[in-house]
């Protein structure tokens, strides 16, 4: 096992820069998930690491070796594709230990690693079988089971769950997590999916337009996203991002909000003695209150003592089943809050809402920067 | 389907056009293959039978001596030696040339389109060129090439030429059947160790066979069938078939023998009469074969 090292990667093709400069430090063991739209530059970094496209400036490191120049098959990595990539002519046997015959491992021990794999992910049975009889959540084992097989330093996952349905998609999710518990192997996987990154990384990595954006564990991307684009892109459903004027209270500073309620817009005064920002110097000046749907919720509930509670007007509910989403008017736009399935069922029309100002966080409306 | 029911009236005249449609099916392919009827009749009958019935009229009986005569007894040119020798002429020349032309197709395909380099795209576009250049605008570079390599009027100097020429074609055959084989798979073998010519080998060719069948029903066609060539770049015992056929029914001593001309005509076809009805169905699969399904 080895850590991973990327040292200012930048790639470029012709005169577009794909990646401008990634620092990423992977410890031993560590599970990277890189998270970002499509063209945001995630695979072509995951290619790099692989060796499938070459690195234009920059180190990538396994352990202490630099790998930029060595061809993928001394890496000692290996790579989970989103179509699988099985050889459609061979069985699945001989697709799991394809990789071991190329390196010259004499065939009663690649056998035996064969069926050690299978029996790790449970296809056995499957082993004399086409890719082409097998479903689509069997030819992902075989893909895995490739990768395993040569126990190899790191292993990539290229968006290998976006084939599959929602439900195979889950169970494949658990097995991977499994799988890194159980191998302790250093990965790092790309999706654009932010459950996946959320449930799967030890670290997440969020990339946009070539640059890393924020690199940090799930919690610290969920809870205190570096900016609006991380905060918007991370969370179902997303932040809502509140325009509010920052206002001098007796206490200290609070960001004034219209809120509609029983028909008419009132003023709300949000708290924000708790934010570790400074804000002495912008009252009176607009900044984003960021404010995921939980944070929102009825009040009574989460009777903190950070909470505070107004009333405001339902316009829509959405049941999820443990939860119902209420869409409110504050400013004028809709506003997402998180409500005990049991509440919302009674009550339509107005309700009293708390809010948990300390899980608030404040953004800077030209910068788009997280304020602290 | 609707459920929609005929009267009986209706019902009289859709029988009515399915008679007309079968009628003029049939007399579409009587027409077809009368010509085809008339050459098979025509070589069984002897020169009296011929002289005396009628050209659609049945042989009397199965006379295979017209045959064997075109076989190897007929006159081409001085040399009375039958088609035989220049058979083996043709057979010898196409088997290595759609061979080679095929693999060279298929390795220049893979090339094309799974290690995709600066200027893949362009080299492709001048390859394709290729199928658009009339034989005859190459007989004079290649007269001199071959007289330059030392290989005129010799069976090589045909495979040469054919495979040069048919190589634009198998590689447009190659790479368009290639390019819709998923890159992932050339990219995980990569990983997995694999090298140019073993991912070549152990991977797409095996995804090859349809597209396999049709280059070679391509080109057997085309080398089997070539004449310009072959009576371009060959004189005498050299000749492949096709030219020796044309001498054969130009070689005249007294009768004209049109029982022989007709067995000779049918001895020249029945090659790649026999690849299309063994692997004409393959053609067709592998013309219309898409994506490959992991």
């Amino acid at each position: 096992m080895a850590s991973l090292t990327i040292k200012n990667a930048v790639k470029r093709y012709g005169n577009v820069e794909v990646l401008k400069g990634v620092d990423i430090d992977l410890e031993d063991g560590e599970f990277l998930v890189l998270l970002g739209a499509s063209g945001c530059g995630k695979s072509t970094l995951l290619n790099m690491i692989a060796g499938l496209e070459s690195v234009t400036e920059g180190e990538i490191m396994i352990g202490d070796r630099v790998i930029n120049d060595v061809h993928p098959k001394d890496r000692d990595i290996a790579m989970v594709f989103q179509s699988y990539a099985l050889y459609p002519n061979m069985s699945v046997g001989k697709n799991i230990s394809f990789g071991l015959e190329m390196r010259g491992v004499p065939k009663k021990e690649r056998d035996q690693a064969v069926q050690e794999v299978a029996k790790m992910l449970q296809m056995d049975h499957l082993l004399d079988r086409k890719p082409s009889q097998l479903s689509g959540g069997q030819r992902q084992r075989v893909a895995m089971g490739r990768a395993l097989v040569r126990r190899p330093e790191v292993f990539l996952f290229d968006e290998p769950l976006s084939n599959l349905d929602a439900k195979l998609r889950l169970e494949m999710r658990t097995e991977i997590k499994r799988l890194h518990k159980r191998l302790n192997a250093t990965m790092v996987y790309v999706t654009h999916d932010q459950i996946e990154a959320l449930t799967l990384a030890d670290r997440i990595a969020i990339l946009k337009d070539g640059e890393v954006q924020q690199l940090g564990t799930p919690a610290e991307i969920y809870d205190r996203p570096v900016n609006m684009f991380v905060a918007g892109l991370v969370g179902s459903p997303p932040m809502n991002f509140i325009e509010a004027t920052v206002v001098r209270t007796d206490s200290g500073y609070a960001a004034e909000v219209m809120v509609r309620a029983a028909g008419a817009d009132q003023t709300v005064l949000l708290d924000l003695d708790a934010q570790a920002a400074d804000v002495s110097d912008r009252v009176g000046r607009k900044i984003i209150v960021g404010l995921r749907p939980e944070a929102i919720t009825q009040a009574g509930q989460k009777a903190g003592g950070d909470a505070q509670s107004f009333p405001s007007d339902i316009d829509v509910t959405e049941a999820t089943g443990a939860d119902t989403l209420c869409v409110l008017h504050w400013n004028g736009k809709e506003v997402m809050a998180r409500v005990s399935s049991g509440y919302a069922q009674i009550i339509e029309g107005t309700m009293d809402f708390a809010v948990d100002m300390s899980r608030a966080s404040l953004f800077d409306p030209e910068t788009e920067k997280r304020l602290d | 389907m609707s459920d929609h029911t005929y009267s009986p009236a209706q019902g009289q005249s859709v029988l009515w056009m399915r008679l007309l449609l079968w009628a003029l099916l049939i007399l579409f392919a009587i027409w077809f293959l009368l010509p085809a009827y008339v050459v098979v009749g025509t070589s069984l009958k002897d020169l009296e039978e011929i002289r005396g019935g009628s050209l659609l009229a049945l042989p009397h009986e199965l006379n295979f001596s017209a045959w064997k005569h075109a076989w190897n007894e007929a006159c081409i040119g001085v040399r009375c030696t039958g088609l035989e020798p220049y058979f083996w002429n043709s057979v010898f020349m196409a088997l290595p040339a759609v061979f080679i032309s095929t693999l060279l197709g298929a390795l220049t395909g893979y090339a094309l389109t799974k290690f995709q380099f600066r200027g893949a795209n362009m080299i492709f576009a001048l390859i394709l060129f290729g199928c658009f250049v009339p034989f005859q605008v190459v007989i004079l570079p290649m007269a001199q090439t071959l007289g330059r390599l030392g290989i005129t009027n010799t069976v090589y100097g045909l495979i040469l030429v054919h495979s040069v020429y048919g190589l634009a074609f198998t590689t447009l055959f190659f790479r368009n059947y290639y390019v819709t084989i998923p890159d992932e798979l050339v990219r995980a073998a990569t990983i997995d160790g694999a090298g140019f010519f073993t991912i070549f080998r152990r991977i797409i060719l095996p995804l090859s066979p349809p597209i396999i069948v049709v280059s070679v029903i391509w080109q057997f066609t085309q080398i089997w069938n070539d004449f310009l060539f072959g009576a371009s770049f060959t004189t005498g015992g050299a000749q492949p078939i096709t030219v020796a056929m044309n001498n054969l029914v130009n070689t005249t001593t007294g009768v004209k023998q049109y029982n022989v001309d007709m067995a000779a005509a049918l001895i020249t076809a029945a090659p790649t009469l026999f690849v299309y009805i063994v692997a004409g169905r393959y053609f067709v699969r592998g013309l219309t074969a898409g994506s490959v399904k992991g």
